[in-house]
């Protein structure tokens, strides 16, 4: 029954997508929607009867794999394409359909009208399926064809608006990125066949202890996984992808941006932890990437204008967060925080995507502000989601970010660095959530709102957009609760990875990270609400994203160009494509020779005919 | 058989055969044309009446006669092409009239 | 040697040059009337050669037919559209005329090279014949028998040409109006 439901949540949005791409034009644009819609949330039931199956298992038996067919089988290798369903892909798998779902239902608001509805729908099912498909993999071949589908699915998403030539570079950056990824996946895999002689998860990770403690093989391993988690999750140094990727519609940002997909890198790790206890030193590694990058980031994002690069760069750093977690071996908490942030950073983009979409595409929030009286449901909503992402109590992020804090605590050295690190990153989190609260809600509508808003004729956003924004501000608020420290752990329970404190340590380093949370939200207050202080100017560097992008383009890109330029004048041009026109042209010349036989002289022809009867006649004379 | 061997007749009559076969692809006036054709189907003839006598079965005759029937008929219409070409005032010449339409 | 032999040979060689020589002179007359008359002789050695190969009805037919009434007609078509016009004796595309030559002198080799190399073989002995091979009655017997349909066929092959000739040199005929039909 498990199995059932495991291959009828994978397979709901995959028939969505078909359903939808081959009734092409037959189909409305809002059938579409609702098709998508509904394949997701069929993909969502059927998640949750796999949980609830899954949990009526005692403990230690919640373990189910189902096969479909064998796809290689050598003597060597034997790979199957197999579902794998227990806790850590329960989890993701309800986070994916269920966040999924609402996101898709919101897109069919925010993309009414949009020529291209059809299409995006098929590539939204798409995605979710190939998202499905990674985190329900048995094995790393299966991991690996859904990691590559969802940087397909990403790819084409990125660049929906097809006449947008920003949307297509961005495009193309985050699939180059990822295919750094995809590459290093590569090698570990084929490492793993070499020294585990399989790929299935199960045993790999039960004999991860015969690769070694710090062998070479172990260690390229997991770094190789690393590589690729870094390039999905868009850490340092392969983040550069993700705020160009803004370039999507709106959900789309929120989808995969913030929910799902830039969240696989870290549920593989999570997935693969075995391999990184074997390789401790690529764990550390693990933690310090997350660490420098939620503080970057989060640097970042406080001088940002674009209300979705805002966004994008606290996913990233609270990303850092989980890695962070993951690097510690906190997993329970990594995962904990992967779901409650699934919660509020969705809630966060379609909030703004309510907003952009009520001031007709306007995205910089210095041309927002004042828009709490206009729309004060969006406010609320964002009040909600900026509060959960700073990590104030009783919402979401307030138990899941502290949770990781506080286990950063307690480990020694480096791990209190990791720590301090976490902390600062709580002050700048509250800085740049609240600094956009304030710009977009507070102070006084600015002009260009006012004409904006006036065109839109009041009401704040159309039913299918208000709607799914509602349930994930009820979720923000309450789905922290699901783990509250000495008094019960559900989550970290039904992962079977424990790891807590003693309460009151806990609540004492809790208490600390809230009232820096709490300072951060009063400077941003005094500056851009209360205006009693005037802001500080954005650092150059900060400005410059801390020059990565620049790097980039002169190490890596610019000598590509040079060299694609260099070849198409060199050499496709002389050799290849002359060498291609000497065969039209000579077929041309051919064709007129051969045409010249036709030239309606009788006589000709029986010169044919004759030339023709000796050549055959000489034919039989040499092979008698 | 008194006289040359039958590959002798067989020769004179390819030799007969070729020369038509040339006459029929340099020559432009088709009454020529006809004249070297009719060349080439005696050529034809000849070698037909040697095998005759060559295997002593007188099919090769009857085939002979047959072609010569033929060969007449297919005079008569010839001639009659030229007779009409000549009437509406074309000219006779083989390479003017290329194209099948006109 | 005998004597039969040579006169044999005599006569044969004097009906191949008769024979190739008229051959050469047909295609090489710029005048259409030379031509008929060189065809003419062309027949007349032929029906020579088909006396030595015992095939007196063929050769008979071929003076009486061939020689007497389609030269004729070909004679009177020549007459009727005349014989001394300006009409190039050859041209065409510049490859024609090699190319016809080179075409026509491979083939007569390469059959030339097939008789050759069947000549000791094959074509060394021939049967033996009885008095009465190639003459009318014997002929007239296959065809009335053997190939009876080859006859029936000819006849009308004959008659399609004979249809075919009448129309092909019919007149437009007018009707009283003088329109043209």
């Amino acid at each position: 029954m498990i199995a059932a439901a495991a291959w009828v949540c994978l397979l709901a949005p995959l028939v969505g997508v078909l359903a939808i791409a081959l009734s092409g034009n037959r189909l409305s644009r809002r059938a579409a929607g609702y098709l998508a819609t509904s394949s997701t949330a069929v993909a969502f039931a059927a998640a949750i009867v796999a949980f609830a199956l899954t949990l009526s298992h005692a403990a230690g038996n919640r373990r189910t794999t189902t096969t479909a067919f064998s796809w290689i089988e050598t003597h060597a290798l034997n790979v199957k394409l197999d579902l794998f369903v227990d806790p850590l892909s329960l989890v993701m798998m309800l986070v994916v359909s269920g966040v999924g779902t609402l996101i898709v239902a919101y897109s069919i608001g925010y993309m009414d009208g949009e020529d291209e509805e059809r299409r995006y729908f098929a590539y939204i099912a798409f995605f979710v399926f190939s998202m499905l498909l990674l985190v329900e993999a048995a094995n790393f071949l299966v991991l690996l064809v859904g990691w590559g589908l969802v940087g397909l699915s990403s790819y084409l998403l990125i660049g929906f608006w097809q006449d947008r030539p920003s949307a297509i570079a961005a495009a193309k950056k985050a699939f180059v990125m990822n295919a750094i990824g995809d590459a290093a996946m590569v090698l570990a895999i084929f490492l793993l066949i070499q020294h585990a002689g399989t790929l299935d998860f199960v045993p790999v990770f039960a004999n991860a202890g015969l690769l070694g403690m710090n062998t070479w093989v172990v260690n390229i391993i997991a770094a190789s996984l690393l590589v690729g988690a870094v390039a999905k999750s868009a850490q340092i140094p392969l983040h550069t992808w993700l705020p160009d990727a803004m370039e999507g519609p709106t959900p789309v940002s929120a989808l995969i941006h913030a929910a799902t997909m830039v969240t696989a890198g870290v549920y593989l790790i999570v997935r693969t932890h075995p391999l990184f206890e074997q390789a401790p030193h690529v764990q550390q590694t693990v933690a310090g990437i997350g660490a420098v990058t939620l503080l970057a980031t989060g640097a970042i994002a406080l001088v940002q204008t674009d209300i979705k690069r805002v966004i994008a760069y606290s996913t990233m750093s609270q990303i850092g967060y989980m890695f962070l977690a993951a690097g510690i071996g906190a997993y329970g908490a990594a995962m904990f925080h992967l779901v409650t942030h699934a919660f509020f950073k969705a809630l966060l983009f379609l909030a703004a995507g309510v907003v952009i979409h009520a001031l007709g595409g306007e995205q910089d929030m210095r041309k927002m502000g004042g828009l709490r009286k206009r729309m004060p449901r969006t406010f609320i909503a964002m009040l909600i989601g900026a509060g959960a992402l700073a990590g104030l109590p009783p919402l979401a992020g307030f138990f899941s970010k502290d949770a990781i804090v506080a286990l950063a605590f307690s480990g020694g050295v480096y791990d209190k660095m990791l720590f301090a690190a976490a902390l600062v990153g709580v002050l700048l989190t509250a800085l740049y959530s609240f600094r956009m609260l304030f710009l977009v809600f507070s102070g006084e509508e600015s002009k260009e709102t006012h004409k904006q808003l006036a065109k839109h004729r009041g009401g704040e956003g159309p039913g299918w957009m208000m709607w799914p924004v509602a349930v994930l501000a009820l979720l923000a608020l309450v789905g922290g609760w699901l783990q509250i420290p000495g008094a019960w752990h559900l989550f970290s329970d039904f992962l079977g990875r424990g790891g807590s404190l003693a309460v009151t340590r806990e609540w004492l380093l809790s208490a600390v990270s809230v009232a820096v949370a709490l300072g951060g939200v009063w400077i941003t207050w005094t500056i851009y609400s209360a205006r009693t202080q005037k802001a500080p100017r954005a650092p150059k560097a900060l400005v410059e994203k801390l020059y990565f992008d620049r790097a980039y383009d002169l190490l890596f890109y610019r000598p590509a160009v040079l060299l694609a330029h260099r070849l198409a004048s060199l050499f496709e041009q002389q050799v290849i494509e002359r060498s291609v026109e000497e065969v039209g042209t000579g077929a041309l010349r051919g064709g007129r020779v051969a045409a010249a036989i036709q030239n309606g002289l009788a006589r000709s022809y029986v010169l044919l005919v004759a030339a023709g009867a000796s050549l055959v006649l000489l034919l039989f004379l040499i092979f008698r | 058989m008194l006289g040359p061997g039958i590959a002798w007749y067989l020769a004179a009559g390819s030799a007969v055969f070729a020369i038509g076969m040339a006459g029929v692809m340099l020559r432009r006036n088709p009454l020529i044309m006809l004249l070297s054709l009719e060349l080439m189907l005696n050529g034809a003839n000849l070698v037909l009446i040697a095998f005759a006598r060559r295997h002593g079965s007188l099919d090769g005759q009857v085939f002979a006669l047959a072609v010569m029937a033929v060969a007449a008929a297919e005079v008569v219409v010839g001639l009659g092409l030229v007779v009409a070409m000549a009437r509406r005032k074309i000219e006779i010449d083989a390479d003017l009239l290329s194209r099948l339409r006109k | 040697m005998s004597a039969g032999n040579i006169l044999v040979w005599i006569v044969w060689f004097a009906a191949a040059v008769g024979c190739i020589g008229s051959a050469l002179a047909v295609v090489a007359f710029r005048n259409a009337l030379f031509s008929a008359l060189a065809l003419i002789g062309n027949l007349i050695s032929l029906a020579v050669f088909y006396l030595l190969l015992s095939a007196e009805f063929v050769a008979a037919a071929q003076v009486l037919i061939y020689a007497g009434a389609v030269m004729v007609m070909f004679l009177f078509v020549i007459a009727y559209v005349g014989w001394d016009k300006d009409i190039a004796w050859t041209g065409g595309p510049s490859w024609q005329t090699l190319g016809g030559v080179v075409a026509a002198a491979a083939l007569l080799t390469e059959l030339l090279v097939v008789i050759a190399l069947g000549a000791s073989n094959e074509l060394a002995h021939s049967n033996h014949v009885s008095a009465d091979f190639g003459s009318p009655a014997s002929i007239g017997r296959l065809f009335m028998s053997n190939h009876l349909l080859a006859f029936e066929v000819i006849s009308v092959v004959l008659l399609v040409a004979a249809i075919g000739g009448v129309i092909l040199g019919a007149q437009k005929r007018r009707d009283r109006k003088g329109v043209k039909r």
